[in-house]
């Protein structure tokens, strides 16, 4: 029970050296903690990635256990869930890798998140949203990416180049050119509806 | 109005969003803005797409985070297992290597009491000590790398 509030004080207080010992640890009470409290975002984030439930659920708990392996790699410097994401996002790579061996930039790929029907769209209700996500739908996956860390996840500049191991450079390129592209594709639903 | 203005206030307006802008572009971009409809369409259109992205809600598929945690739960104890019996293991290892240091004068007699009593030449008894003591250390180094490559594979 100790060890479960000092877990649960140290994530409230943002305490990462904390987060890293017990990773370290790999306090299970800790995990459990974790695992409640990130699943919306991280499941959010990898739907958005993968366009498909299933693949994102699996993903999920695929990321989960990674944390649990690798927990020692943590090293509490950076926040939590920029590693937890970027765990993610090498599981995403690494699917997509498995899936298109030829294709290693394959996240850039537009058609990754096309393939089925968006699953945001299946449990959409408002229509602005279904406008927002068919425009979504249609950028490519690292622009799209960008612009939920930013907008979504609320992530500095630096934690989402840490995220997609960028420079910064490069995610304020992608930030502004998916901006116009968001924009755009905005615009054209509206029209078209 | 000229054409770079417009331009300004684009960049202005993604750039605000992105990385932030200083008051005195705020102040210029907000008079802009009230004079010019069609760079205040696309700024309002820019702040209600954000505002759309940040108001979209998922639904979460049903007790994932205690499946998760179940799973999670499995390959902590199945860790721990693996903990022990590498530890096991390596104290075995341990306690070879030093049961072979304590004894290797003894062996080593032994080897050239065995060897003048067969008649074997001193470098080949010598070559036999040295396997008796690199044999188990290459059995080691191997586990070791076998053991290293199955956690790399996941």
């Amino acid at each position: 029970m100790a060890t479960l509030i000092m877990s649960f004080s140290a994530m409230m207080a943002g305490d990462t050296k904390a987060l890293a010992a017990g990773l370290r640890r790999r306090d299970p009470e800790l995990l459990d903690l974790l695992i409640e409290q990130y699943q919306y975002r991280l499941f959010r984030y990898l739907l958005y990635l993968t366009g498909s439930r299933e693949t994102a659920e699996d993903l999920f708990q695929e990321t989960w256990i990674r944390v649990l392996d690798r927990g020692h790699q943590y090293d509490g410097k950076a926040k939590f869930e920029t590693w937890l994401f970027a765990i993610a996002r090498h599981l995403v790579i690494d699917l997509q890798r498995r899936k298109k061996p030829e294709s290693l930039d394959s996240l850039a790929a537009p058609e990754m998140i096309s393939a089925e029907p968006s699953p945001l769209e299946r449990f959409s209700k408002r229509e602005s949203e279904t406008n927002l996500q068919e425009s979504l739908g249609r950028l490519p996956a690292v622009y799209r990416e960008v612009l939920l860390l930013r907008f979504q996840e609320d992530l500095a500049l630096e934690e989402i180049a840490a995220v997609l191991d960028a420079p910064v450079s490069t995610v304020k390129s992608r930030l502004y050119r998916g901006l116009e592209m968001l924009r755009q594709e905005m615009g054209e639903v509206g029209r078209a509806g | 109005m000229p054409d770079n203005l417009h331009a300004r206030a684009r960049s202005l307006i993604s750039r605000e969003l992105v990385e932030g802008i200083e008051a005195t572009e705020r102040e210029w971009l907000e008079r802009h803005l009230e004079t010019c409809a069609e760079c205040a369409v696309l700024a309002g259109a820019t702040k209600r797409a954000i505002g759309s992205l940040r108001a979209i809600s998922i639904p979460l598929p049903p007790d994932l985070a205690g499946r998760t945690q179940f799973r999670v739960y499995l390959r902590s104890r199945e860790i721990r297992s693996r903990e022990r019996s590498g530890w096991l293991l390596w104290g075995s290892f341990g306690l070879s290597w030093a049961l072979g240091i304590a004894s290797a004068p003894l062996v080593w007699r032994g080897f050239e009491w065995l060897g003048h009593l067969a008649g074997v030449p001193n470098l080949f008894l010598k070559m036999a000590f040295g396997l008796w003591w690199g044999v188990p250390a290459a059995v080691a180094a191997g586990i070791w790398m076998l053991e290293k490559r199955r956690v790399e594979e996941r």
